[in-house]
């Protein structure tokens, strides 16, 4: 279980321009789904986007703090 | 890497080359065990091509070396064609954009 706040702050430590928007699935605030707008997306991939949400949350998603996690990685360009 | 490690990644490579589509998940395609496992296997019926479902739910070593040759920490993998294509978050995107059919009739001509 983790806090949407602290979820951001450990997107945000990778990609200080994000801007999260967090959706609890269950309920039971360990089964996410997030959507990040981040500039720093720019010229990556999906792959790589991802990756490096998942490096950012690497410490909440090992100590199980978080379950699982939904992601959507966009540019600000691609929310237009 | 140790001997044992790399028997691992060995077989994982062979198994990625002999399955088109293949899915590294938890639990198997008749009793999959972890909501987005299922949702990918839910994903690629859609196509009618064949698949595999490698269940490593309780194989440690296997999803560790997995994690690793991907750079990718959650299951399900998806692997396409010998290709890495992460999970349904991806290929959801890439379907919207109209890119796993062409890619799928692609893989399997080439069969």
């Amino acid at each position: 279980m983790i806090t949407q706040d602290a979820l951001i702050n450990y997107v945000r430590t990778a990609l200080p321009d994000a801007v999260v928007s967090v959706t609890d699935r269950t309920g039971t605030m360990d089964h996410f789904s997030i959507r990040v707008v981040s500039d720093g997306f720019k010229g990556k991939g999906l792959l790589d986007r991802h990756r490096l949400i998942y490096q950012a949350l690497n410490e909440p998603m090992k100590d199980g703090r978080i379950h699982a996690v939904e992601i959507k990685a966009l540019t600000q360009d691609e929310t237009k | 890497m140790s001997a044992s490690n790399q028997t691992i990644e060995g077989n994982i490579k062979k198994e990625i080359q002999e399955n088109t589509i293949l899915i590294y998940g938890k639990g198997t395609k008749e009793a999959p065990r972890c909501g987005f496992t299922l949702e990918t296997i839910q994903f690629f019926e859609k196509y009618g091509y064949p698949y595999q479902v490698i269940d490593v739910l309780n194989d440690m070593p296997k999803r560790e070396t997995l994690s690793k040759m991907t750079n990718w920490p959650t299951l399900p993998k998806v692997f396409i064609g010998g290709e890495f294509y992460g999970d349904t978050d991806i290929l959801d995107e890439m379907e919207k954009k109209g890119e796993v059919k062409p890619l799928l009739d692609r893989v399997f001509q080439k069969k």
